[in-house]
């Protein structure tokens, strides 16, 4: 990861969080969950800081977040584009719902485009079957998804994303 | 509750006081203790079940499901290392269901394990392999999901690769919970999950120590030993003691063909238990090192020559003998080693005295630990460490102060870093630099160098102060108090701050700490003993423990590093002037006289030199002829070049070597040593406890074991010894000496009188003296010496800077057998010193960049390494590189009250290398 996408402000701010919680093993997930809601991330240089706050070894830190895949220790978009992989929305289409939003976005599953808006995850199923195919853009539910509706969602972003691009 | 059953074969001698609960294990009705698991109980009762991730000195965690048995109540399958054993249970180990379960997760194992047996070098010693043949597994049946893994690791002494891994964790315990590294854990999960570093990094980019721990517990080939060429199944594993510090740790020599083509750690239950370090695993192998000496040497017109044994016993007999007679025996000396077994320094100092006819006798150990001995002899009448290294794990509060265990002593080092993870025990740090344990003090202290009496005293001003006095210890079992309290005055907290740059409240919070933890022991090495002045810093110490009532006490205690691994048996065998076997006072007519009877011939009653005393005298030519045993004085000693003016102008120097040092250099005639694995014998650990050397492989070309070349020189002297083996030395030794480890020392097994006292005063609830002179002191009270401290000289204008001295893990010693060693040579080639960057930047000095450094005696060159270690003003060097002397820099500066020469510290300037 780069190093020059935390910031001095940040890595203070994971400081402040990290002393609240001093000592404490058990509070390691609601912290680095904390940190990840603060900051967007956890990142790599605080895994040592929030080591030592808790009497931890940073390998047993590193191996607890890379053991959740909701725990991630790159930058993310700021919006989570999560694309249903679950039956009922397969059925219904999901496959060519998950194509085009990765044709719109430019990127595959669990990546992020470059302005850092949107990040794409694939999930088993979110829960609301009857509206399948269903996709969640930052935590809206969008249902009954088409080509139409998938275009219409990502057009602006689309849109500026090509204008970005040197001619 | 199971009833207790009488007739039951496997009831502990101690079952008396707690309940046994019996199961049926295969038909077979087995009692243990509660908390004991299946396996356990099984593994006592002879009952084989096979495992992968279990080890006994490793938490238990079920990860590998192959130790799976059938509760035939439930007909569920349990994995017997974490499923204790609960009364009434009915286990079956061999059961259908059971084996078609342990084949099929054993298949799965396989089935993503590379099909690579023929050429993997852990070869017989997998223990996946052997299970799978075990279990009737040949081809595997299962569609293969190969776990695709590159070796990257650049280091010289292990390999991973993960391909091959089975993900038991038994690496990953034993990072976290034996050495307590921590540089590895699980990372990702699933079919990804690898045990690895933080950020996935190469091993030496970690905080990996490279201790071998988990190379030895590994059961696959994922972690091994790095060998240039496949060296095959060991033939014997022999049983001996590290030949390194002075932890007397218990390692494994694996030989084949006579060679030590592995060392493992031991199987004895000492206190490394199963691990070792980076000089344990991967140092030995200085023993096959091509520099050996193979035969004796002499010097000829034109310099050194090969001779016959022959001819160089009656060099060395008849020289000594021409010296004795022409100017008596005050003319010779003889330095032992504190590297050598106690076997061989008892003979040599027999040798000197009823032979040679002189007192003029020491060993290296001067250097490093006299202060520790006369420091705790003058106020504990105890001279060694007062208890033992698994009683620290036992403590709830353990202050270290001058002393880098984690370079030093590692079996130390995991002990305390143990106790603070595992046990929740408070370490607390005083040292200038940061050293590795100060990631786990919960309070560091950093004194200026040479402070350190003051700081103790400060504490101590702290506690009788606030009325945190042992009040009812300190009146019973104390002397001298009044005087003592008297002498703390001046030391109050801001004083002291003055004095050592502590500042007043980390003081005062020290003291608190100290003295209201209810079990606080003491750690301490170099950083006090090597310092002008150590003498008094060991009774400062010893003053805070009494004051605290901290002595005798499990938990409790006062623990004396010893540098080399026989430093504290060299003493204990008479290897000090004016001490014989046990220390007998030589000015002790009676004790003399045994001594004299048994060997018959007349001792020298006059008290002879210390080491640094002998090297002046030779320079006024008063000794004339030297005899010097696995000793290293050019490097060990302080100012090199006046200790090679001392043996230039001998008449006669023998040196007795494994090496061509830079002592053996300027011999007259070299006698070729055997290496620790070519002998018997035993070294005794710091803790004062006998380990034994066992002889693995028969020495190189013509060298011998130094007892058997000591009773060839004392026969060519026509005094020849009654001694067959080295056992037979052992047995006159307890018999002589009187000292409580050896008389109960019985081979490998041995009952510690001293810790059984230990447990009679914890039993009897006083807060006695356990361990020592059965529950008392020597004299009945221990005395509070009071010191006064002294500052260390200002520092000049031309030389700014102190440099400190200490150990690295990687070297040690002189380095005369770390540096033949081909891996830690290779993974630690060159001296560095350390500075700060402030320091740094100021001298305009960059990182990698070759430096000279010049103190008021002498110049050493080396390469600077930017460090966060140290505070500004200071830099640091290792000493263990032989070439770059470090001691060449250091003025003798002796101890007053030992004789001993300060070899810690002395200020420098650092000079940019021109053209640079």
């Amino acid at each position: 990861m780069d190093d020059a996408t935390i910031t001095g402000a940040d890595l203070a701010h994971i400081q402040g969080i990290v002393s609240r919680h001093s000592g404490q093993k058990w509070a390691m997930i609601p912290l680095l969950q904390e940190i990840q809601n603060e900051v967007g991330f956890i990142p790599p240089q605080s895994i040592s800081i929030i080591a030592r706050s808790l009497g931890l070894f940073p390998s047993q830190v590193q191996g607890v977040i890379s053991f959740y895949t909701q725990l991630y220790t790159e930058p993310r978009g700021r919006k989570i584009v999560r694309v249903c992989r679950g039956t009922a929305c397969h059925v219904r289409g999901g496959k060519t719902i998950l194509k085009l939003v990765k044709q719109h976005l430019g990127i595959e599953e669990g990546e992020t485009t470059p302005d850092m808006e949107y990040t794409l995850e694939t999930v088993a199923c979110i829960g609301v079957c009857a509206l399948a195919p269903n996709i969640v853009v930052a935590d809206q539910v969008y249902g009954h998804m088409n080509p139409r509706k998938t275009e219409a969602l990502f057009r602006d972003h689309e849109q500026r994303e090509r204008y970005a691009e040197p001619p | 509750m199971g009833r207790p059953t009488a007739a039951c074969p496997i009831v502990k001698e101690d079952a008396g006081l707690q309940p046994t609960i019996t199961i049926t294990l295969d038909g077979r009705e087995v009692s243990g203790q509660p908390g004991m698991t299946v396996l356990e109980l099984a593994e006592e009762s002879g009952v084989d079940i096979p495992t992968l991730c279990h080890h006994p000195r490793l938490p238990s965690m079920g990860a590998c499901r192959v130790c799976l048995v059938e509760d035939e109540r439930s007909g569920s399958l349990v994995a017997s290392c974490v499923a204790p054993i609960a009364p009434g249970m009915v286990i079956n180990t061999l059961s259908d269901k059971v084996l078609e379960s342990r084949r099929t997760i054993v298949k799965l194992m396989l089935a993503s394990h590379p099909d690579a047996c023929l050429v993997c070098n852990k070869g017989n010693r997998c223990q996946l392999r052997k299970i799978a043949s075990d279990l009737d597994i040949g081809a595997v049946d299962l569609q293969r999901i190969p776990q695709l893994a590159s070796i990257v690791e650049a280091n010289p002494f292990l390999e991973r690769d993960l391909s091959k891994c089975i993900l038991c964790a038994r690496c990953i315990r034993a990072c976290q919970d034996l050495v307590v590294e921590g540089a590895i854990d699980y990372f990702r999960r699933g079919f990804t999950t690898v045990p690895t570093t933080l950020g996935d990094l190469p091993l030496e980019e970690s905080e990996c120590s490279f201790c071998g721990t988990c190379v030895a517990l590994c059961p696959t080939g994922a972690l091994m030993e790095k060998e240039g060429a496949y060296r095959g199944t060991a033939q014997t594993v022999v049983q001996t003691t590290c030949p390194y510090c002075g932890c007397g740790c218990s390692m494994g020599l694996e030989v084949k063909d006579n060679r030590v083509v592995r060392v493992v750690p031991g199987k004895e239950d000492t206190p490394n238990t199963g691990t070792l370090c980076i000089r344990g695993s991967y140092g030995c192998d200085f023993v096959h090192s091509p520099e050996r000496l193979f035969t004796p040497w002499a010097r000829r017109d034109s310099g050194l020559e090969e001779v016959s044994w022959d001819e160089a016993l009656h060099i060395v007999a008849s020289r000594f003998k021409r010296i004795k007679d022409e100017y008596g025996g005050d003319s010779l000396a003889v330095l032992g080693s504190s590297r050598c077994t106690n076997e061989e320094n008892y003979l040599l100092q027999r040798l000197a005295r009823s032979v040679l006819g002189t007192d003029n006798i020491d060993n290296g150990g001067r250097l490093y630990n006299a202060a520790s001995r006369v420091g705790l002899g003058s106020t504990l009448g105890f001279s060694g460490t007062t208890n033992h290294l698994s009683d620290l794990e036992q403590s709830d509060l353990i202050f270290v102060v001058g002393a880098d265990p984690g370079s030093s002593a590692p079996a130390v080092g995991y002990a305390i870093k143990r106790a603070v993870k595992q046990r929740g025990a408070t370490l607390l740090l005083a040292d200038p630099r940061r050293i590795g344990l100060a990631l786990f003090a919960h309070l560091w202290l950093r004194p200026t160098v040479g402070t350190d009496v003051a700081l103790l005293n400060g504490l101590a001003r702290v506690i009788t102060e606030e009325g945190l006095v042992d009040e009812e210890f300190v009146g019973r079992r104390t002397d001298n108090l009044s005087a003592y309290v008297e002498s703390l005055k001046e030391y109050t907290p801001d004083r002291v701050e003055g004095a050592t740059g502590v500042p007043a409240l980390e003081i005062t919070t020290a003291g608190r700490l100290y003295a209201r933890a209810s079990r606080a022991a003491i750690v301490f090495g170099t950083g006090i003993t090597q310092h002008r002045g150590g003498t008094d810093g060991v009774r400062a110490l010893a003053n805070l423990a009494l004051l605290t009532g901290n002595i005798g006490r499990r938990g409790g205690g006062v623990y004396a590093l010893q540098r080399e691994n026989n430093g504290q048996g060299a003493c204990d065998m008479g290897m000090l002037p004016g001490f014989l076997p046990g220390y007998h006072s030589l000015a002790d007519a009676t004790a003399r006289r045994q001594f004299e009877e048994r060997w018959g011939a007349d001792l020298p009653a006059r008290p002879g030199l210390t080491a640094l005393e002998i090297m002046q005298q030779a320079q006024e030519r008063n000794i004339r002829g030297m005899y010097i045993v696995g000793e290293n004085p050019m490097v060990s000693f302080p100012d090199s070049s006046l200790i090679g003016k001392s043996l230039a102008s001998l008449e006669f120097l023998v040196v007795q070597d494994m090496f061509l040092t830079e002592t053996a250099r300027q011999a007259d005639v070299v006698l070729p040593a055997a290496s620790f694995a070519e002998r018997d014998g035993t070294f005794t650990s710091f803790e004062g406890t006998v380990r034994k050397v066992q002889k693995a492989i028969d020495p190189p070309g013509e060298s011998l074991p130094d007892w058997e070349i000591v009773l060839r020189v004392a026969e060519r002297m026509g005094a020849p010894m009654p001694y067959s083996s080295a056992q037979d030395v052992l047995d006159e030794i307890a018999d002589c000496c009187r000292l409580p480890a050896y008389s109960s020392y019985e081979g490998v097994d041995q009952v510690d009188p001293e810790a059984r006292s230990l447990d009679r005063a914890e039993s009897t609830a006083s807060r006695g003296v356990g361990r020592m002179h059965g529950g008392q002191f020597a004299e009945g009270f221990a005395r509070f010496c009071p010191v006064e401290y002294v500052p260390p000289a200002r520092a000049q204008r031309e030389y700014p800077l102190t440099l400190l001295g200490g150990a690295i893990p990687e070297h040690f010693g002189t380095g005369s057998r770390s540096s033949r060693s081909p891996r830690l040579q290779r993974f630690c080639p060159e001296p560095f010193v350390e500075i700060c960057e402030a320091d740094a930047r100021e001298l305009s000095i960059t990182e990698g960049e070759k430096v000279n450094l010049v103190s008021a005696i002498g110049r050493a060159s080396s390469v600077v390494k930017v460090s966060g270690s140290v505070p500004e003003g200071l830099l640091f060097m290792p000493v263990s590189f032989p070439g770059t002397s470090f001691s060449g820099l250091l003025p003798i500066v002796t101890d007053p009250g030992t004789g001993a020469p300060s070899l810690k510290a002395c200020s420098v300037r650092v000079e940019k290398e021109p053209g640079m």
